[in-house]
């Protein structure tokens, strides 16, 4: 069994899992989204029409529906990653059992990230698709945004480890959820542009992850302006959280 | 006649910045032939789970050699595991699936394909009369069937050395003695079976040597009669099992590991 073909089993085995509980994984994955479309896209779209933002025109549901994707991959990167990743790795010690067979520990650890951000990629790409149909996203921006959103994916999924690695119990995951994943999504520019902020909020806003995926995706679907720093800074953040996230969860399962 | 499992000179250091550094295995070696059951006894702390994580790999050990079938398996981690079975102390059984699509599972992380692995999985399970559950998840069986999975599941890629960290703990006395039933089957079909227990009537009846390990160390190693009779002698031993009340019985391992060490095991 080589590297990739040792990723790959313990990805289907998480995949066989979701197949298994598919009614519950379309529920978590699709229902949300599509719940937060149809109140804020729809509802608070047609009160709002059109806004302008990122030097563009466009109808508030459109902008919206692109800020889902950045809520939709991180909510479900980051909880399958630390409720799921926390679940396998503490009660289940699926990790353990895995990792005296060949499959390394080095190897389930990315079958467990690249399962976590393909769940991430996968609800978002509902969002495109959905955007796509109504005509509100371009579809080749669609096919350019896979990549950087499967980027995303593993950054927010990372994340998701390194605090299921980190928690002691599985209650105390809320504490990273409640003060960074929560404000993160209020505040970086899902449902409003930016520069209704404060100037300081904008400032915090502008270094945090979802405001620079948000901003390539918006580039991307609704031609918003191109702003260069947003694909270096989603890189920047990812590159560290991948080996912090990695040899975190190595230290809890060998502990 | 060369080793299934060879065991030279381990050593393992516990570092932690917070406290001075442990060592909770000292030196240990041995080896363990095809065909027979070497156990490792001794109470908890001891070190008897911390050698058998650095045997699986599952730990690097600070210093020494561990070799399954030749192959060390600290260079060779992949190789080396396609000849091992590990059931751990926890039970990691995979709650997600039943029991034979676990079985299926678990094979195709030795890379053994879906047909194959199903017709392995049923013999398994027929074997350790787990059939009529295959279609059950976890949850709904007893802790003696769960263990027997645990085996089971061990035995899927057919390893030569199999490792069994205190297999029967928390079992009920029927479910161990099927379960060592099972064990001793395994053996006299040529499997090398290393074993970790503080019972001593599991270890006097399944094991063919066995060492006695205290806190790290080995500190005496044979087959479980010539250590009884070394150590204590073959004749009856006075004890008072309540007070006032003194029965003779035949001496056995826990006479041993008391004289060696001047603890109780648990």
């Amino acid at each position: 069994m080589n590297f990739y073909r040792s990723v790959w089993t313990v990805w289907l085995r998480h995949y066989s899992v979701f197949r298994k509980n598919i009614v519950y994984g379309m529920v978590t994955t699709f229902v949300e989204p599509i719940l937060y479309l149809g109140s804020f896209g729809f509802g608070l779209g047609a009160v709002i029409g059109n806004i302008e933002a990122g030097g563009e025109q466009v109808s508030y549901r459109a902008f919206v529906l692109a800020g889902l994707i950045g809520q939709t991959l991180l909510f479900t990167s980051f909880f399958d990653g630390a409720y799921g990743g926390f679940i396998r790795m503490y009660y289940q010690k699926i990790f353990q059992a895995i990792s005296v067979t060949p499959v390394t520990l080095s190897e389930v650890l990315w079958g467990e990230l690249l399962w976590c951000s393909s769940r991430g990629l996968l609800s978002a790409s509902v969002i495109l698709l959905i955007g796509g149909v109504l005509g509100d996203f371009s579809w080749w921006g669609c096919v350019v945004a896979l990549p950087v959103i499967f980027l995303a994916s593993v950054l927010f999924a990372s994340v998701g480890m390194l605090v299921a690695a980190g928690s002691r119990t599985i209650e105390s995951i809320s504490y990273p959820q409640y003060l960074v994943i929560f404000p993160m999504f209020l505040f970086c520019g899902v449902y409003f542009p930016l520069s209704q902020l404060p100037e300081w909020g904008q400032a915090i806003a502008a270094v945090l992850p979802l405001t620079a995926l948000l901003s390539v995706v918006r580039t991307l679907l609704l031609g918003f302006q191109f702003e260069w720093w947003a694909l270096p800074l989603l890189v920047a953040w990812t590159i560290p959280f991948i080996p912090l996230a990695r040899n975190a969860m190595r230290r809890r399962v060998v502990a | 006649m060369e080793s299934s499992l060879s065991v030279r000179n381990l050593r393992k250091v516990y570092r932690s910045k917070r406290h001075e550094p442990l060592v909770a295995v000292d030196g240990v070696s041995f080896d363990v032939s095809a065909g027979e059951c070497f156990g490792l006894l001794g109470p908890n702390g001891a070190g008897k789970s911390t050698t058998m994580k650095c045997v699986t790999g599952f730990f690097e050990p600070t210093e020494g050699l561990v070799e399954i079938e030749g192959i060390d398996v600290q260079r060779e981690p992949k190789r080396a595991r396609q000849h091992l079975g590990v059931c751990s102390q926890d039970d990691s059984l995979d709650t997600d699936f039943t029991v034979f699509d676990q079985m299926v599972q678990f094979a195709s992380f030795f890379g053994i394909g879906r047909r194959e692995a199903e017709s392995r999985s049923r013999e398994l399970l027929e074997r350790f009369q787990l059939s009529s559950k295959a279609g059950e998840l976890v949850e709904a069986l007893s802790g003696g069937m769960r263990r027997r999975l645990q085996v089971a599941r061990a035995l899927v890629n057919r390893p030569r050395v199999l490792v069994l960290d205190e297999p029967t703990t928390g079992l009920d006395p029927e479910a161990r003695r099927t379960l060592w039933e099972i064990l001793a089957e395994q053996r006299r079909s040529g499997l090398a079976i290393l074993l970790s227990t503080h019972y001593m009537e599991e270890a006097e009846r399944l094991c063919d040597r066995v060492a006695i390990i205290h806190r790290g160390r080995i500190i005496d190693c044979d087959t479980p009669e010539k250590l009884i009779a070394r150590e204590i002698g073959r004749g009856p031993v006075d004890e008072e099992i309540r007070p006032g009340v003194k029965i003779h019985r035949p001496p056995n391992l826990e006479d041993v590991y008391l004289k060696l060490t001047g603890a109780r095991l648990e």
